[in-house]
């Protein structure tokens, strides 16, 4: 099990991530578009925010309301060249229409101050069904020398998936990718999916004064046994986890209402070691800065930029012993940044650009990499619609769609621009029109 | 006929007109509503709708200038703000949205409070606008 096999998971995993669930909406009397930009999720307002931190439980204090919710990804996908193989079993080389995703959700209010947002997914593309993000938080607010301060812990199963903010992995642009084109590289971050599912963590947070966010958490890793129940299977299971491994986030926020402005740090630090019953083990050590501005206006004109910065740090002792890494020491970076523009909560535009770069390895990044190098870097592009989720909506809050054209862009792809997998395939052969109708009810 | 006489006739009538504006809202006479609405949608519109029977995370806004505080059939209010006995004029809405906790302890509207004086005058020509 090397860091390539987790980097790979990590993108088939990573791509396709998807959230809104008009449950919330029905809980708390709510539209969507208070919680979301564009009215459609996973995109946070300061309100999401707040309601997130608060545990998923505020409502309007109505009885007989169901916390489930369901969603639908349907999508066309073209690459610039067809995929030498089809990506996937039941699919073309290219030009495939796809249901990317079909998820159940739990989500909303359990009992006073619990929550949960729990996502069990039938991936079309696998045509196989597992749980999918799954956070269920407890949270209660104090009152601390005159400031509203929030106290919670969070069970999750992906570090990051309880982060309130947009800037860091699991919640980041692009809201959706190609299951079955290209949305990134092949190198990712451990904390950029490389975990996911396959863990289960808790942490301890606050939330002081609407301003200062701080939380610490730990995770172990699911056992095979457990992971095949889950969906997840056994054969990509990663290892065992160490006891020392660390979950961090310190976060300040600024809500002037017309604005909000964001900035922070966060932190992974873990041992996987591969062989469960012993044996050495590979150290990840990631410390990301993340900022954030929203400008909000009167709604009818909105505009947002997340950035983000991840330094990876890897001691890949186990995969040298293993003669799957050619040094011991490697290092990762992943740099994002997008802006979006959304007018009247419906017509959306957004911009991003995405970085990944990394000390090369010629066996951790073999096959498939050209020079061992991790590089890969491009842009994202999307227009979408989203016609309900607003005040006074058709069919509010059942009926929500959004329909989008993403383009994704690569100069480069898995350390070259040409010929980066030794067969002549180019970078922007890669380069990935999706279209995709996402609903949720 | 441009007399200077007209002219001051015109004026004084100008005046006047203002005068009662002055004497029907008191102490927002200056508000702009249309300024308003647009205050509405930035702070309050998350929570409050400006329909009738619509609530939110906050009851309706309609009627509420004039209304008895906690009376909005169907919505679930605070302890603290049913018995709070409060009438909402132009002034105690301007003191609640300047302070939401000082004028209604146990109330559950969490908003921080809106500072600019002429931007909550303005919220309020616009809220009286709703009826
Ligand atoms: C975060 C949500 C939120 C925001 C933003 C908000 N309110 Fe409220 N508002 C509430 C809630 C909740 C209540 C009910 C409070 C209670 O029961 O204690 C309320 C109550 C009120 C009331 C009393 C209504 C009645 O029927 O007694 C008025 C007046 C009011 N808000 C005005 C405003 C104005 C004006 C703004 C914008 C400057 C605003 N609110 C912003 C949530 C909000």
């Amino acid at each position: 099990m090397t860091a390539l096999v987790l980097a790979a998971g990590a993108l088939l995993g990573a791509s396709p991530a998807a959230q809104a669930v008009p449950s919330f909406a029905r809980q708390t009397g709510q539209e969507c578009a208070a919680c979301h930009v564009g009215a459609y999720g996973p995109q946070l307002t300061p309100y999401g925010i707040k309601f997130k931190i608060s545990g998923y439980a505020d409502s309007d204090g109505k009885s007989g309301k169901v916390p489930i919710s369901g969603m639908l990804v349907g999508a066309y996908t073209r690459t610039d060249k067809a995929q030498d193989e089809p990506p996937a079993d039941h699919t073309h080389r290219n030009n495939n229409v796809t249901l990317d995703e079909a998820s159940l959700f739990l989500a909303g209010r359990l009992a006073d101050n619990l929550g949960a947002f729990v996502q069990l997914t039938y991936d079309g593309v696998e045509q196989a069904t597992a749980l999918d993000h799954a956070d269920v938080r407890y949270a209660r607010t104090f009152d601390i020398a005159g400031k509203d301060t929030v106290f919670g812990v969070s069970v999750n199963n992906n570090p990051g998936v309880q982060d309130p903010f947009n800037t860091m992995t699991v919640w980041g642009f692009p809201y959706t990718g190609p299951a079955v084109g290209f949305g990134g590289g092949d190198a990712a971050t451990l904390i950029n999916g490389g975990l996911e599912h396959r863990v289960l963590g808790a942490s301890a947070y606050a939330f002081w004064d609407n301003h200062l966010y701080a939380e610490l958490g730990t995770y172990r890793a699911l056992s095979p046994a457990v992971q095949s129940r889950t969906g997840q299977g056994r054969a990509d299971d990663m290892g065992k986890l160490g006891g020392n491994t660390a979950y961090w986030r310190l976060a300040w926020m600024e809500d002037l209402r017309k604005q909000v402005f964001q900035a922070g740090v966060f932190g992974f630090k873990t041992n996987v070691q591969p062989d469960r019953q012993g044996g050495p083990s590979n150290k990840y050590d990631d410390l990301g800065v993340d900022a954030s501005y929203q400008f909000l206006g009167t709604r009818k004109h909105i505009g947002t930029l997340y950035t983000s910065y991840i330094r990876e740090r890897q001691s890949n002792d186990a995969a040298f012993s293993a003669e799957e890494a050619a040094r011991r020491r490697g290092t990762l970076n992943e740099f994002k940044i997008n802006a979006s523009y959304y007018y009247d909560q419906t017509w959306g535009l957004s911009l991003g650009r995405f970085l990944t770069t990394g000390k090369r390895d010629s066996m951790l990044y073999g096959d498939g990499y050209a020079n061992g190098s991790p590089n890969t870097s491009g842009y994202v592009l999307q227009a979408d619609w989203t016609p309900w989720g607003k005040e006074g909506s058709w069919g509010a809050p059942w009926a929500n769609l959004r329909l989008g054209l993403q383009y994704t862009l690569f100069d480069k792809f898995n350390g070259a621009s040409h010929n980066y997998d030794g067969t002549g395939r180019d970078a922007k052969d890669n380069n990935t029109l999706f279209l995709f109708a996402w609903t949720s009810f | 006929m441009n007399t200077p006489i007209d002219a001051i006739l015109r004026l004084i009538l100008l005046l006047g007109l203002v005068g009662g504006g002055v004497h029907t809202l008191p102490a927002h006479a200056a508000g702009d509503a249309a300024k308003g609405a647009d205050v509405f949608a930035e702070e309050c519109a998350e929570c409050h709708s400006p329909k009738e029977g619509k609530n939110k995370k906050g009851p309706s806004a309609f009627g509420v200038v004039g209304r008895k505080a906690g009376t909005v059939a169907d919505f679930n209010y605070s302890d603290g703000l049913k018995a709070s006995g409060i009438t909402w004029s132009p002034d105690k809405i301007d003191a609640y949205v300047t302070a939401p906790k000082k004028v209604v302890p146990g109330g559950r509207m969490k908003y921080e409070g809106l500072e600019d004086a002429k931007a909550r005058a303005d919220l309020i020509a616009y809220l009286a606008t709703l009826r």
